[in-house]
């Protein structure tokens, strides 16, 4: 291996989903991630490692095969199930990464130019649960997408070898923004149409500003965000004015490992979530360190308080939660404090309210409510998978 | 003190050194990320060497129906922006080229980046970049007034708009003893404008990574060390124009600047670590009825004692 790609694959980014119920794993692996120095990527296209934490059901892995897809390359992906294989998995992943012949013929075997892919709200067929998924099958499965951006491959392969299709060479791509498709009054870039006016779903504006609708679906393989959640959105302009929310479920007769909810290490884990999203690094990997020293059963009471202290004493965090996701309990910032206390009661949001609490906030106040009502979507009692209309 | 233009043939080595400082930066930034995550120090310093064999070894990515050219444009604006201000900034006695209205190509380079930040976004067609992009635009209408306004201050104080004559005007006492709303909102523009800590929402992990949400390969790398550049020049602008340039005691002129530009800059980088992300929605407020108002009082405070000495 030569000095650039040693150099290289000491900032390898990775791009961790987590199934719902295997928590575990995915702080297992957040954990490892950091210790090597590594770091947790925003998005795909940041990614060099998809680690999908758990056994997917057919559309989430659908979902994680169109993210795979979006992965520009030297890229390796690891389906890790067990706490104890998270390291050799990232062991393997590292070596797949420097194994330049193998990445070359990845890169060579991808189509040129980027594809539309499905939509998240497409109807499913559910493979049998012993289907091998053959390539013709693989073709028809409407993926979940977690970026909004055009997907790019509606081929979700679960082999490192058989999909992808970024452009190695962008200078090939369309950018021809005014080509016509079919001869409609709607000009389709790509074969995509625009985003437009949108039907019943068209709100009325207070501003008269009259903006296109577009429908963008959040998750599931997206940082930061509940387990498995799919939230159907609505945008006009960056506001969701209307939105539907489904939890994709594991793969039929898996056992996952079981939730972190109720315990310190899942409260330190919801607070690191919340602060990686309100943009607070260190605060966040103090949170993440804390969940992990208490997965460990050494927790450090002392610098737990001290980052709890400073945590409640942040103005800028205080100014950037207050008011947000009210519940009749109180809001994000309440959450937040009760979490630091350990005063927390269990509650149960069904994802109709999810969707409700959403609605008319712009994307960075969702993602901010969604992650402090740190749901529990492995657990099937609170969040009924049958709320989604 | 007098400043010379350089021969064109120390461009490159104005832009290399820019680089430079910007990767020391980069450094600082990967070693407290190191210790935050509970490594030694040491293992973060390799980190924007480490980021830059990484990214140039990672293909681009192509999105469906996007805008290459403005996309292109955009993510290299940021790089190129930050080359352009950092020209006019005298280096003790050198500069690149000594202009008579320095202060107003710093600035006028600084709304440069309205476009290139929300043509990155636009770029990629896609939603998490363009919301991004939008972004940067609400929190550009936030600091670009209060900035115009605070960069008036040294200019009327030195009576010149040349950035030589602002720090021989510094010569005894530093603009920022008595310019100090100036010089705090030049350096809070100064982090808007990098996209940096607290107001870094353009591109922060609550939009999936915003603006470079699409971005990968060398379009990553050249918006990311356009930050740091940025982030650079700017330091060293609000050195020169607030904290006295070259100005001080023993060493010469460059090195005072060097020195200064350094502790500024690592200022700005162990901030960033410690704030959470302004939400631009929630900054408009504060900037239009707060800051923009004191930076005016603090502009009339520096005219009337300008009169009042002539």
């Amino acid at each position: 291996m030569g000095v650039t790609a040693r150099l290289a694959a000491r900032r390898t980014a990775v791009l961790v989903t987590e199934v719902p119920g295997w928590a575990a794993v995915r702080c297992a692996l957040e954990r490892e991630v950091r210790a090597r120095g590594w770091r947790p990527a925003d998005s795909p296209a940041d990614a060099d490692v998809l680690a999908v934490c758990g056994r997917p059901g057919p559309r989430f892995a659908a979902a994680v095969g169109l993210a795979w897809a979006q992965l520009p390359g030297p890229r390796a992906r690891v389906d890790v199930h067990e706490v104890a294989t998270v390291a050799a998995a990232l062991d393997g992943a590292a070596a797949e990464l420097a194994d330049a012949p193998a990445q070359r013929r990845d890169a060579q075997s991808r189509t040129g130019e980027p594809s539309t892919g499905v939509l998240a709200t497409d109807p499913v067929e559910e493979p049998a649960p012993d289907d091998d998924r053959s390539a013709g099958q693989r073709d028809e499965e409407p993926p979940a997408f977690d970026d909004p951006g055009p997907p790019d491959d509606p081929d979700p392969g679960t082999d490192s070898d058989d999909t992808g299709s970024d452009d190695p060479d962008p200078d090939s791509d369309s950018d021809d923004m005014d080509m016509d498709m079919g001869g409609t009054d709607m000009p389709m870039p790509g074969g995509i149409p625009l985003a437009g006016a949108g039907d019943d779903d068209q709100l009325a504006d207070p501003d008269a500003l009259d903006l296109d609708v577009l429908h963008v679906p959040l998750g599931p393989v997206l940082p930061h965000w509940p387990a498995g959640l799919l939230l159907h959105t609505t945008l006009q302009g960056d506001l969701v004015v209307a939105a539907r929310a489904e939890v994709l479920e594991p793969a039929d007769g898996s056992a996952p490992p079981g939730s972190l909810h109720g315990t310190p290490a899942g409260r330190w884990d919801a607070v690191a979530t919340l602060l990686a999203l309100a943009g607070w690094a260190d605060g966040a990997t103090a949170a993440a360190r804390l969940r992990d020293a208490a997965i460990e059963g050494g927790a450090l009471p002392g610098d737990a308080e001290r980052w709890a202290g400073r945590i409640r004493r942040s103005r800028l965090l205080r100014w950037s939660l207050r008011g947000l996701g009210p519940l009749p309990e109180g809001d994000a910032l309440d959450r937040l404090g009760h979490w630091l206390a350990g005063t927390e009661r269990p509650r149960s949001t069904t994802l109709d309210e999810v969707a409700e609490l959403v609605t008319g906030l712009d994307l960075a106040a969702v993602r901010l409510v969604v992650a402090s009502l740190d749901l529990d979507t492995a657990d099937r009692t609170a969040v009924p998978a049958g709320a989604a209309p | 003190m007098t400043v010379v233009q350089v021969p064109p043939g120390w461009v490159p080595v104005a832009g290399l050194l820019l680089l430079g400082v910007a990767t020391a930066a980069a450094s600082l930034d990967g070693a407290l990320a190191a210790r935050s995550a509970g490594r030694t120090l040491g293992g973060g310093l390799l980190t924007p060497l480490a980021e830059t064999a990484r990214l140039l070894n990672q293909r681009r990515r192509a999105t469906l129906a996007a805008d290459t050219p403005l996309r292109r444009l955009g993510i290299a604006g940021l790089l190129t922006a930050a080359l352009l201000m950092a020209a006019v900034i005298p280096f003790g006695r050198w500069t690149v080229a000594d202009l008579a209205v320095g202060v107003v190509w710093f600035n006028a380079v600084d709304v440069l980046l309205w476009a290139a930040v929300w043509l990155a976004g636009w770029g990629p067609n896609s939603v998490h970049p363009l919301v991004g992009g939008y972004r940067f635009l609400a929190q550009a209408l936030c600091y670009e007034l209060p900035l115009m306004f605070a960069l008036t201050a040294p200019a009327v104080a030195a009576g010149s708009l040349r950035l030589g004559d602002v720090v021989a005007a510094q010569q005894g006492l530093w603009f920022v003893v008595w310019m100090p709303v100036a010089f705090a909102v030049c350096c809070a523009a100064v982090l808007a404008f990098s996209v940096w800590g607290p107001f870094a929402a353009p591109l922060g992990s609550g939009s999936a990574g915003g603006v470079l949400a699409e971005a990968a390969g060398v379009d990553r790398w050249l918006v990311q060390a356009g930050r740091y550049a940025l982030l650079t020049a700017g330091a060293a602008f609000t050195v020169t124009a607030f904290l006295g340039g070259g100005q001080g005691p023993l060493l010469p002129a460059w090195l005072w600047v060097l020195v200064k530009t350094a502790v500024l800059l690592a200022a700005f980088v162990v901030l960033r670590r410690r704030l959470p992300v302004v939400r631009p929605e929630r900054l408009a407020v504060p900037a239009w009825l707060v800051v923009l108002p004191l930076t005016l009082l603090q502009l009339l405070v520096v005219s009337v004692v300008v009169v009042v000495r002539a």
